[in-house]
């Protein structure tokens, strides 16, 4: 009996002693479902199930007209450190492995790496490294080197790199280099776009993020969405003849000793920027410097579009179309030239001092008359028809063409505070008036296409999921008649093989006109550098292409028809080719030059 | 009949203990059989999710290779390696004075490039497992009648 109820009394004990834990557990239980930490309890159960995460879809592709890739997205990798995972070993390994691989200061390094981040609230740091003209930028790997570092990770009897995490992030990658740079302009580590077109384009090129909920519980998984893409981009520019305007510009710059320069081809007919050349040349692939420099001159990035200037004689194209289209000349009126003509007070003179004698229309834009073209504002156009003439041209507005950062040049009419009669006589022949080289380029294809002004382009063409979108061309206006058009084109195209062997091709009749225009400061105008530059366009009978050449501070000849209207030369040798236009068998040989 | 079982259950008492142990054994059994339906589901639902997530993680490794092999095909085929590679076999670039042009009857200019659609797009919908996958015992009962009652 005793035993039995010895056996009893322990069973009891034991039931009691299970229930008490029983009991505890569903305290505990009702604690931390319910209890005052609760929310920290359900914060730390989910995130061990998953995490929120953001997504950006990759930025869209950009493409020369005829499908040449010119802008595509890679792959670097962030150089992550895991900060509680950290050792002895694994700081000086890190700093040592990276610093050979990357030939960086290993003392940077092992600060980066010893520093008390912790104590600062941060669990995982970003390396970075010091660039001597920006500052601190993040280390970013490229695919190879990472894939080294990755070996070492998976190796246990390579370098302990633990804590070291490859982080891979989308980079922007232009395969051509510096083919068509000013153009696109760059994109930043943070996949902002700025300048070019990947500053005009960034929302449409970047896409949408989007938030999505990551699980790491397999049986949770779920297909998520993807974000919605960015657009892709077909442009107006053709790789083949943009890399024929780079090298001849390239060329040019080296054999006159300019300083800088712009080669600018376009489609009158409908707008299309066939190429967009610049030096110094950019490389979007490697753009800190450019930030840097356009610090103090944002004009650099993108000089098609923001580089001002005053044109010179290139400008006189602009006053002869006024005063034709408006009657106030015909291309056989006589104009005695003096040598000197008085506008508003102020003496004006030709390019050389000289005095020409009768001269027709034809003759002034010829020889480049600066006193003929000051009579045709001043005394036959007037200064009321003249502005409103060029203000119809878009002298001192914006093109609207869809690269970032174009300027408005400046123009100032007879409206403005400042503006004096003379200014009227200087603008004549393209002093005391800025425009940017696209603004000139797409004032005079007017006058190559029948009086009619396309505005400038660069895309092509938009490809978004939604479908496919074509811009269509969008005339500005019709500052010229169609007969003024015609006549000027005539004019030039005379005036050119009269003025210049240097700009004309065997086969094809082109127009074009010289420019040497002097560099205003604060002093006045700067004696000894000048621009040199040549506007042209060509077939005369159906022009295809309109040419500015412009080059800054050439050394080896001020002079516009010698260092400039080469280059024109030789870039429309190749366009035509280019451009599969055959030779006029009408253009005698002898005339059109060669 | 029910005289008689009784009296076999008085006689023998252990049978009384051998039905109540069948009876436990079957509810254990039917619960085991539950146990491993739901154990089975679950490991197949683990697996499905398993096999996404890779499928995920291969999708993207392949898209960021094709980008790379696409930039590599550009790099190659950039106006500039053609130029270099074109001089070096001797060849030049063709000027005016260089081409004769002839006229072919016919023959139409190669048709515009046409851009491709962007990469990872339309957008997907979400939710891409079977509810077979993740409803539960009671709901794919609730469906099941449902389903019934609706004919």
């Amino acid at each position: 009996m005793e035993s039995q109820g010895f056996r009893r009394g322990r069973v009891t004990s034991l039931m009691i002693a299970m229930a008490v834990v029983a009991g505890g557990l569903v305290v505990q239980l009702i604690r931390v479902q319910f209890g005052p930490y609760a929310p920290v309890f359900d914060a730390r159960a989910r995130a061990g199930n998953g995490r929120t995460e953001r997504v950006t879809p990759a930025r869209g592709l950009i493409y020369d007209r005829d499908g040449v890739l010119l802008a595509t997205n890679g792959t670097m990798y962030y150089v992550e450190i895991e900060l509680r995972q950290l050792n002895d070993t694994s700081r000086r390994e890190i700093a040592s492995v990276l610093s050979k691989l990357l030939v960086l200061p290993m003392d940077d390094l092992v600060a980066q790496l010893t520093y008390d981040w912790i104590a600062n609230g941060q669990l995982r740091i970003r390396l970075t490294r010091q660039d001597s003209r920006v500052g601190r930028l993040p280390i970013r790997l490229d695919p190879t080197v990472a894939s080294v570092l990755r070996d070492f990770l998976a190796d246990p009897l390579a370098p302990d790199l633990s804590g070291l995490d490859l982080v891979p992030t989308s980079s922007r990658h232009y395969p051509n280099g510096t083919l068509a740079g000013h153009v696109l302009g760059i994109v930043n580590q943070e996949g902002e776009g700025f300048f070019g077109v990947e500053g005009y384009y960034d929302d449409w090129l970047a896409g949408k993020s989007i938030t999505v909920e990551r699980t790491f519980l397999p049986p949770d998984a779920k297909l998520e969405p993807d974000p919605p893409a960015g657009v892709n981009l077909v442009l107006t520019i053709d790789a083949d003849i943009q890399e024929l305007a780079e090298i001849a510009l390239g060329e040019a710059i080296e054999s006159s000793k300019a300083e800088a320069g712009q080669v600018l081809i376009m489609d009158p007919r409908n707008g299309e920027i066939l190429a967009m050349a610049a030096y110094p040349s950019l490389d979007p692939n490697h753009y800190e410097p450019w930030l840097v420099k356009a610090e103090e001159d944002e004009a650099g990035i993108t000089p098609g579009v923001a580089a001002q200037y005053e044109p010179g004689s290139t400008f006189k194209v602009l006053t002869m179309a006024a005063a034709l289209s408006s009657g106030s000349v015909r291309p056989d009126d006589v104009f005695v030239d003096t040598g000197v003509i008085e506008v508003g007070g102020v003496p004006i003179r030709n390019w050389d001092f000289g005095a020409w004698g009768p001269q027709t229309m034809i003759g002034c834009m010829q020889y480049s008359l600066n006193v003929c073209l000051a009579y045709v504002a001043s005394q036959k156009l007037t200064a009321a028809p003249f502005y409103s003439y060029l203000t119809e041209f878009g002298v001192g507005q914006l093109t609207g063409i869809d690269l970032a950062g174009e300027v408005a040049g400046q123009l100032r009419t007879p409206r403005h505070p400042e503006w004096t009669e003379s200014d009227l006589g200087t603008n004549a022949f393209g002093q005391g008036v800025s425009v940017t080289p696209i603004q000139l380029i797409t004032a005079a294809s007017a006058v190559a296409n029948g009086g009619a002004m396309v505005q400038p382009h660069v895309v092509r063409e938009v490809a978004s999921p939604q479908g496919t979108y074509r811009p269509k061309p969008v005339v500005l206006g019709r500052p010229i008649t169609p007969e003024a058009a015609r006549t000027l084109t005539q004019m030039l195209a005379l005036s050119l093989e009269g003025e210049t062997r240097r700009a004309t091709i065997v086969g094809y009749q082109l127009a074009g006109k010289t420019g040497t225009a002097q560099i205003p400061g604060e002093k006045g105008y700067d004696p000894k550098w000048t621009i040199a530059s040549f506007l042209g366009w060509g077939p005369v009978e159906d022009p295809r292409f309109i040419v500015l050449v412009r080059l800054d501070k050439p050394e080896t000849s001020p002079w516009g028809s010698v260092v400039a209207a080469p280059v024109f030369q030789e870039v429309v040798e190749r366009l035509v080719v280019l451009l599969e236009l055959p030779p006029n068998q009408a253009v005698p040989m002898a005339a059109a030059g060669g | 009949m029910r005289k008689a079982r009784t009296q076999a259950f008085r006689q023998a008492p252990w049978r009384n203990f051998r039905q109540s142990t069948g009876n436990t054994l079957l509810g254990l059994v039917a619960l085991l059989v539950l146990a491993g339906m739901y154990l089975a589901v679950n490991g197949r639902l683990a697996d499905a999710g398993r096999e996404l997530l890779t499928l995920e993680g291969r999708r993207a490794d392949l898209l960021r290779e094709t980008t790379i092999l696409a930039s590599q095909l550009a790099d190659l085929t950039s106006p500039e390696r053609l130029l270099e590679r074109a001089s070096s076999m001797g060849f030049h670039p063709a000027h005016a004075k260089d081409t004769e042009y002839v006229v072919i009857e016919g023959y139409t200019p190669p048709a515009a490039f046409r851009a491709p659609a962007p990469l990872g797009s339309p957008v997907q919908p979400s939710g891409g497992l079977s509810p077979a996958y993740t409803e539960t015992l009671a709901e794919w009962v609730l469906r099941t009648v449902e389903m019934v009652r609706g004919g």
